[in-house]
């Protein structure tokens, strides 16, 4: 039963999505001095969601695996600046917007995931 | 999790990488008046890892910079050739401060996103501890 509840799917969803944005930020910071890196970035959870709510399979069954599961396999797109001359695409301030961003949207995927459960809490009475 | 533990790892390779790279700066400045010395410059690469790009820094072979050394004319150095001049190093001072500054930099955007990764995840782990 609670593992059909869409909300804490949802949160779930977009906790991951963060994480795997974080993951490519680091990267791109880590390699910002590495000549030909080219600067990656994943899609906003916004439109990977939406683009998901389509053509996405329905799950009619508990066992069936959900359209969350499908987040965490969006591509790495290349988000290419301005390069420097040794080819480098990496602008630190913009992958510092984006790291805050990522834990932003970590953040409140676990404050939403955290008011679920404490709901579900008051309804068991505890 | 597995996005986490990556990216605490890419991220410590970020830091390996520039200290590394601070390392050779800083052998360059004290070596700054060793006569025939050519400055170490160090090449970042993306290291590959069982044939796959694994996001992690990997520092490249050490070069040294082939220009020219100059001339330095001081007939009272024991190197001195018959005209009085000894060949200096190759060290710009100014190069090097400026590298040290940008490897400083890129070292602390590493190490803030060393901490941000961390607390996410542990923000994550505080959500099993109620």
């Amino acid at each position: 039963m609670f593992e059909n509840i869409s909300l804490f799917q949802t949160a779930g969803a977009m906790a991951q999505h963060a994480a795997a944005r974080q993951a490519v930020t680091t990267r791109n910071i880590a390699n910002a001095d590495t000549p030909g890196f080219r600067a990656q970035t994943l899609a906003a959870f916004a439109d990977t969601y939406r683009a998901d709510d389509g053509g996405a399979m329905r799950a009619t069954r508990p066992g069936h695996m959900h359209a969350a599961a499908m987040i965490a396999a969006a591509r790495p797109e290349f988000s290419d600046g301005e390069p420097s001359p040794n080819g480098n695409s990496v602008s630190l301030e913009q992958e510092m917007v984006a790291a805050v961003e990522n834990q932003r949207e970590h953040d409140r995927a676990l404050a939403i995931y955290k008011h679920g459960l404490s709901v579900l809490r008051t309804a068991l009475g505890r | 999790m597995t996005d986490f533990s990556d990216a605490l790892s890419v991220a410590a390779s970020g830091m390996k990488a520039q200290a590394t790279r601070l390392r050779h700066v800083s052998e360059n400045i004290a070596n700054t008046d060793t006569p025939g010395y050519h400055r170490k410059t160090v090449s970042f690469a993306e290291e590959v890892a069982r044939g796959e790009r694994s996001g992690a820094v990997a520092v490249g072979p050490l070069h040294l910079d082939q220009t020219a050394l100059p001339q330095i004319y001081d007939p009272s150095n024991p190197l001195a050739d018959e005209n009085g001049n000894y060949l200096g190093s190759n060290v710009n001072l100014l190069v090097e401060i400026a590298d040290a500054r940008e490897a400083q930099r890129s070292y602390e955007a590493n190490l803030k996103m060393f901490d941000q990764v961390r607390q996410m995840s542990s923000a994550l782990m505080e959500l099993l501890r109620k």
